[in-house]
């Protein structure tokens, strides 16, 4: 018998793609790890001051 | 008069259209005049001529419905 | 789970066991209120590294201000007590005991189905490079650091000065492909893709920073790759704004008057040594993998590709190469924000999808509490006004306003905050309703079109009905229209709060509607972009509609001979098309269309032409792949000479006659045909690639066969860069146009020739072309049914525009609807199936709901219906019907609304002479009293 697979994914990095990817998929109905290296997530994102093309800020 | 005329001017903003459309002036830091005072509306459609007419004579200077 | 890694992975797809060591914070989270104590009583300062070591912070930190979780922690390396056994005063002062030296690092294992790696770049270390002065000239900075120069919550509260003496720098240059696309002096080849775009961007944004405005930029560039959507008018409004671009690479740096600022030497296109003197110097620099990812990498047993990003293929962009490890992001390959958000999804994608038996099996729901009953409550007013770090601020009198707040009826609580939006001020908030027991939130901010969804939650949290707030848009609709006159921006905005008050005064608790979701997917167009989403979604569980135009499967890769990785392309293409025939989940159509759609997320119904007959379908989400073409040349003698081809007739010709290319001398490509001219601005961004793979492709045929590229910027970013490299290893000629002088296509008899503009010589350069290719522009397929039939949007260029170009650059703005491949904009393969997995993914989202919940902004009829039923022919939903109903013994006759139809218009409510019928959320007497509000003079 194949055993089930397990429903939970891990994510390691908690930039914005590692963000992206654990919301999607916590909003899909999968269980999510996510691990970061220091002692917050956000990423090189949360460094930028704003983004083009519209000049919005980064947070 | 000492100050120049300031007018008063009300604008219904569509939600979908012109009121993103006003948001999208600010991120492009389009500059215009202070005067207009938005009200979010989910359409042009839905605002009632007697709001109209009410702000009119309730002193507006102007009214905008922009949709 | 922060300050962990993983240290080791064992088992398979479906079952991994992985361990992660998790270091100490020596901040108990529970307990930790990050009142910041700690970090204030710490004597020992330490670099920071969040803005680039350019500011302090203490050994007791947080990461930055708006960080989540928003916890304190104590860094071993710099704490005193933790290095030297001394001082412990953050554990005396900390007002809950949060502080925990005995803290220890822990293992944990968890089971997990799928990996999903994200570790993200380190920006090239500039240090080795002498020649750009980095850590020699003080004014010397990397894009980072200018970055955080810049920020608002930066080391200068975003008060742009320079490192020397702190004075507002006037003339500052940027120095392009520090640490890419560089053989001799470090190890990256290849391009880092986004430099060209955020140079550009630091360069407008400076202007915004400086007191005046007036400021010089230059930007020292090699070629300027904009060739992402939307870039290029970017690039063309920063020329227009006066940056200026010069082509050219400094090769020295020297110290400036005083030691400060920069000299800069360089040698202009016409070969002139120029010695230009600058403020500040900004080295661009690239994205490498830092060394965590190659350790991650190790931990995870997958193989990275020669510049140490992951290995992939062209097919499966996102598939590592170990069974159930997914990658993204950076760590895939250096790319820009909407890329690496994008990918995200596909990885997620891909993660479901290899789990998809397991769905739901572990996941939690959100729980929030139940609601206070707030509807015979007066009203209880909070009023938060955001500073949006400087964004607000700097233009509005944000104190005034809040003194202002104060003055206004039933207001009973106002605050500033730097970031309303931030996680820590979401926490704020909900703590300050319940604690003064509030009812209605005011919050003075920037756009309830992007934000109000995150406030609502947060009242949610807070146990009171999410309507019960609005927003005051002082931001986009007041301090940035507004910049030059701060007090009548002031005025306007105590005028915005009032009425924003008053309305929230009338706001009462509103239900949402539940809708089934139907758990079936439409997608339009069957190229390989379609399919992809196709087989994506399927391979969730999801049945999937299909619905080509033309009579077969494939659409643009047909033409298509490799990927830009070399992979050939017609095996994988007809092993899709076989795949989304057999799968047991997807209905095929071709020759179809959809003729009529209707409906919203969860629910839509349509009807599919298929040859000339019509079916009904209902679908919960639908992606949209309808593709691009190239276009047709309308110069350079196109159409009148066989030799004269395009790329895709190039392509042809070598497959239908593979010795053409022993049998001719010589071949001219010109690039951007079509592209990046007036009548059409944007970059086609596939056709520099495919020009050098062409050429490539042509020298193993042939190796003597002279090859000419007339290009204007090449723009063979990421790993592409390696193959123009290889193309003038091996002898193709690239030689630079620009567009007021474009090359001339002639025929003197048999013979065609080109004429160009040597950029060095300065003089024309008369070439004899056997053949002539054309890189035509990509143009969008023709989508204006969809369009109207979905409401949706395209941008100028007849692309579909995506929700955020950022944040959500596969949604559509109409909900349920996502977007893949060329018809969002021209991509190469892996990119689009990188974003057709994605759409899949994020349609998948949609689809693994049973039921959704609609907004509460619908039509309701109140008492004073009589039943004349003006409204029921102005609603364009046909939401309003009239029925008979029993009252008093009689029957009368009053309307009755389909809250599922509605859409909350409100034009039945404006039609409506008597008041019988409203909008939830905007009723006549909301509108009443925000226009009051408006006429009432501020105080």
């Amino acid at each position: 018998m194949k055993q089930d697979p397990c429903g939970s994914v891990l994510v390691v990095g908690g930039g914005v793609a590692g963000m992206q990817a654990a919301l999607d998929l916590a909003d899909s109905g999968y269980r999510v790890h996510l691990v970061e290296r220091t002692a917050a997530i956000g990423g090189a994102m949360a460094q930028l001051d704003k983004t083009f093309p519209t000049n919005d800020c980064a947070m | 008069m000492s100050e120049s005329f300031e007018p008063v001017i009300i604008g219904f903003l569509c939600n979908w259209c012109a009121y993103a459309g006003a948001d999208l002036a600010g991120v492009s830091r389009l500059q215009y005049p202070p005067n207009m005072r938005p009200i979010r509306v989910m359409c042009s459609g839905m605002v009632h001529p007697d709001l109209v007419v009410n702000a009119l004579s309730k002193g507006a200077d102007g009214v905008l419905v922009m949709g | 789970m922060t300050l962990s890694e993983v240290v080791h992975v064992s088992g398979s797809l479906g079952n991994f066991q992985v361990t992660i060591r998790q270091k100490p914070r020596y901040v108990d989270m529970e307990k930790c209120i990050a009142c910041g104590l700690c970090a204030e009583k710490c004597p020992k300062k330490v670099d920071d590294p969040f803005n680039a070591g350019m500011g302090k912070r203490k050994a007791a930190y947080i990461p930055y201000g708006q960080a989540v979780p928003l916890k304190y922690a104590i860094d071993p390396q710099h704490c005193i007590y933790l290095t030297r056994g001394k001082c412990r005063a953050c554990e005396k002062f900390c007002p809950t005991g949060a502080i925990h030296f005995e803290d220890t690092e822990r293992t944990v294992t968890v089971t997990v189905g799928a990996v999903i790696a994200a570790p993200g770049f380190e920006a090239f270390h500039p240090q080795g490079l002498d020649v750009y002065g980095y850590g020699r000239l003080r004014d010397v900075v990397t894009s980072m650091e200018y970055e955080r120069l810049l920020a608002s919550n930066g080391p200068h509260m975003g008060h742009l000065v320079r490192p020397s003496d702190h004075e507002e720098p006037k003339k500052i240059a940027w120095i392009q492909c520090v640490g890419s696309r560089n053989i001799n002096r470090c190890d990256n080849p290849y391009c880092s893709s986004v430099c060209c775009m955020y140079a550009i961007k630091q360069a407008l944004v400076t202007a915004e920073h400086l007191s005046g405005g007036d400021v010089e930029q230059a930007i020292f560039y090699m070629d300027i790759r904009s060739h992402g959507k939307e870039f290029e008018r970017y690039y063309e409004s920063a020329k227009e704004k006066g940056v200026r671009f010069i082509q050219a690479r400094p090769h020295s740096l020297f110290p400036g008057d005083k030691g400060k600022g920069a000299v800069l030497e360089y040698v202009s296109r016409d070969g002139r040594p120029v010695r230009e003197a600058f403020d500040m110097v900004v080295l661009s620099v690239g994205l490498q993998a830092p060394r965590t990812a190659q350790e991650l990498a190790q931990a995870l047993g997958i193989q990275l590709n020669e510049s140490g990003f992951a290995r992939t293929s062209a097919f499966e962009p996102v598939t590592a190469t170990h069974p159930g490890i997914f990658v993204t992001g950076a760590f895939q390959s250096p790319k820009d924000i909407p890329q690496a958000v994008t990918e995200a999804s596909t990885a997620a994608c891909e993660a479901a999808r290899a789990l998809a038996p397991a769905r739901g099996s572990q996941a939690r729901e959100k729980t929030y509490p139940v609601e206070r009953d707030v509807r015979h409550q007066e009203p209880v007013i909070g009023v938060f006004v955001c500073s949006c770090g400087i964004n607000i601020a700097n233009t509005v009198d944000v104190q005034a306003v809040v003194e202002y707040a104060h003055t206004l009826p039933h207001v009973a609580l106002v605050e500033n905050n730097l970031f309303t939006c931030s996680a820590d001020t979401q926490n704020l908030i909900a703590q300050k309703i319940k604690e003064h027991g509030l009812n209605r939130i005011v919050i003075a901010a920037c756009t309830p079109r992007t934000h109000e969804p995150l406030f609502q939650d947060t009242l949610r949290e807070a146990g009171i009905n999410p309507y019960l707030v609005e927003m005051a848009n002082i931001r986009n609709q007041n301090a940035w229209v507004h910049q030059q006159d701060r007090e009548k921006a002031t005025e306007k905005a105590k005028d915005q709060v009032r009425m924003a008050v008053a309305k929230v005064a009338l706001n009462e608790p509103l239900e949402r509607l539940k809708v089934n979701v139907i758990q079936q997917a439409l997608v339009i167009g069957g190229g390989i972009a379609g399919m992809n989403a196709a087989l994506a979604l399927a391979d969730q569980g999801f049945p999937v509609i299909l619905v080509e135009k033309s009579d077969r499967l494939g659409g643009n890769a047909w033409k298509l001979p490799t990927a830009d990785t070399g992979e050939p392309v017609q095996p994988q293409l007809e092993a899709t098309i076989r795949k989304v025939n057999a799968h047991p989940h997807i209905t095929v159509h071709t020759r179809a269309t959809l003729a009529q759609a209707s409906g919203s997320v969860g629910n839509f119904q349509g009807i599919l032409d298929v040859d000339g007959t019509q079916q009904e379908i209902r679908f919960g989400a639908a992606v949209l792949a309808t593709g691009a073409r190239e276009s047709q040349p309308v110069e350079y003698l196109y159409g009148q000479d066989p030799r004269i081809l395009t790329h895709q007739q190039l392509d042809e010709m070598l497959q239908k006659r593979p010795e053409a290319p022993a049998q001719a001398r010589s071949v001219v490509f010109i690039q951007c045909v079509g592209s990046r001219e007036p009548q059409r601005p944007y970059c086609s961004r596939v056709c520099c690639t495919h020009t050098v793979k062409a050429a490539l492709r042509l020298k193993e045929a042939n190796p003597d066969l002279d090859i000419y590229v007339l290009y204007r910027d090449m723009r063979t970013y990421g790993e592409r860069e390696r193959l123009y490299q290889e193309a003038r290893r091996r002898g193709v000629l690239f030689i630079q146009y620009s567009l007021e002088d474009k090359p001339q296509v002639e025929k003197n008899g048999q013979d065609l020739c080109v004429t160009v503009t040597d950029p060095i010589l300065g003089r024309p350069l008369k070439i004899p072309a056997d053949y002539l290719v054309l890189a035509a522009a990509m143009e969008p397929n023709p989508a204006q049914d969809l369009v109207e039939m979905f409401k949706c949007g395209t941008n100028e260029d007849g692309f579909f525009t995506e929700a955020h170009p950022k944040l959500r650059p596969v949604d559509l703005s109409v909900d349920g609807l996502f977007v893949a491949g060329l018809c969002h904009y021209p991509k190469p393969l892996d990119e689009s199936i990188a974003q057709a997995k994605a759409a899949a993914g994020r349609a998948g989202v949609v689809l693994a709901q049973d039921e959704m919940r609609l907004d509460a902004i619908k039509s309701f009829v109140t008492d004073k219906c009589d039943g004349c039923a003006l409204c029921v022919d102005v609603c364009p939903y046909q939401a309003i019907r009239l029925e008979s109903v029993e009252e008093g013994g009689r029957a009368v006759r009053r309307i009755a609304t389909d809250p599922a139809l509605c859409k909350g218009c409100g034009l039945c409510a404006a039609t409506c002479p008597k008041g019988g019928v409203m909008v939830h959320g905007f009723t006549l007497n909301q509108l009443e009293a925000q226009v009051e509000a408006a006429l009432a003079k501020a105080v």
